[in-house]
């Protein structure tokens, strides 16, 4: 791993083109989902994707190769979201027509169904589809990094700029939303 | 007491799966959840809810990968060209610099003797030296400066 990180520090410091067209290709969905669970939403997770790959390609020579490439990426990624949705919120505020801006806090308003909703594939994803989006994005956030993405405590972290007994606290409380809702789902059947 | 118990194990359940350690490893959780229903449903259900997340399979654009390619592409084309464009202004501007100095050195100490060589009023080789080099060479000097300012204008503008 320590190799393929140095390679990856290598290829980012340099601006090899080559190296990043194949860790958009190794990563793109997994950047998808992790977008898509910290904001709840599918719209404008494309773009973000985009930018996300452009600001790894400007400032790639951040990365020091030291540890895993996957928490810097989705640290670039969050930051884009942040930035996105404060400047988002700011039009809002200051926008005087009635157009509607979706924050990534807010729960997913429109009638369209939800990305989760649309997602879920078996039974107990269905089931959690509406919690998942009504759930903080922070404990999304820390469920997706934490089991489906595989990252440890610690490098959770950092992505999040959190000490880890938040993390792990946002865990807990992601994982007990879960499974009340599986719950409440055994007892509906 | 015995709640307090379940609490303390299910504590350590949350604890285990959030650090990701094999709950073999801890032999104490391990031999209480052989002789407890309550937190044997607890693990259960933890990781059936771990498990649900792998449910979730979002559609992904296959245009995404080509999009990103060729805004990459195009972007590190820019990067690569516009510091050697800076370079070359930089190293003009300091050019241009050099020969505006050396234009109103030139203009201060020869004027006369360029005057009384061609047979003209000393006035007119210093009007001729300040129009024909002095303020040529000087204008790439604050076009350079006001560069800054400008490219922050255009970024505002974007």
């Amino acid at each position: 791993m320590d190799s393929d990180t140095k390679q990856i520090a290598f290829g980012l410091r340099h601006r090899d083109v080559a190296l990043l067209q194949s860790l958009v290709e190794q990563y793109q969905y997994r950047l998808v989902r992790y977008l898509i669970y910290l904001l709840g939403r599918r719209d404008g997770v494309d773009d973000l994707v985009q930018e996300t790959w452009l600001r790894v390609l400007e400032r790639g020579s951040s990365y020091d190769g030291c540890s895993r490439f996957e928490p810097w990426l989705f640290t670039v990624a969050r930051n884009l979201a942040i930035d996105q949705t404060r400047k988002r919120r700011t039009f809002s505020l200051d926008s005087s027509d009635d157009e509607e801006w979706d924050a990534p806090a807010a729960p997913h308003t429109s009638n369209d169904p939800s990305p989760f909703t649309l997602a879920a594939r078996t039974e107990d994803a269905e089931r959690l589809a509406l919690s998942m989006q009504t759930l903080d994005p922070v404990y999304r956030e820390a469920l997706v990094l934490r089991f489906q993405e595989d990252l440890s405590l610690q490098e959770i972290s950092s992505v999040v700029a959190a000490p880890v007994s938040t993390v792990a606290s946002r865990i807990y409380r992601g994982l007990a939303t879960l499974r009340v809702q599986l719950e409440k789902g055994n007892h509906a059947i | 007491m015995q709640s307090d118990n379940h609490k303390l194990f299910q504590q350590m359940i949350d604890e285990t799966l959030a650090s990701g350690t094999p709950l073999q490893e801890d032999r104490t959780l391990r031999e209480h959840l052989q002789s407890c229903a309550v937190c044997e449903e607890y693990l259960n259900s933890s990781t059936r809810a771990i498990a649900s997340l792998a449910g979730f399979s979002f559609a992904v654009d296959p245009m995404l990968h080509a999009k990103v390619s060729a805004s990459l592409s195009r972007r590190a084309q820019q990067l690569e060209a516009t510091p050697l464009s800076r370079r070359r202004w930089v190293f003009a501007c300091i050019g241009a610099f050099v020969l505006t100095v050396a234009g109103t050195l030139f203009d201060l100490q020869f004027h006369s003797l360029i005057a009384a060589f061609f047979k003209v009023p000393g006035v007119h080789v210093q009007q001729g030296l300040l129009h024909f080099w002095i303020v040529s060479s000087l204008s790439p000097v604050l076009l350079f400066l006001l560069l800054p300012l400008l490219s922050r204008q255009k970024e505002r503008a974007l």
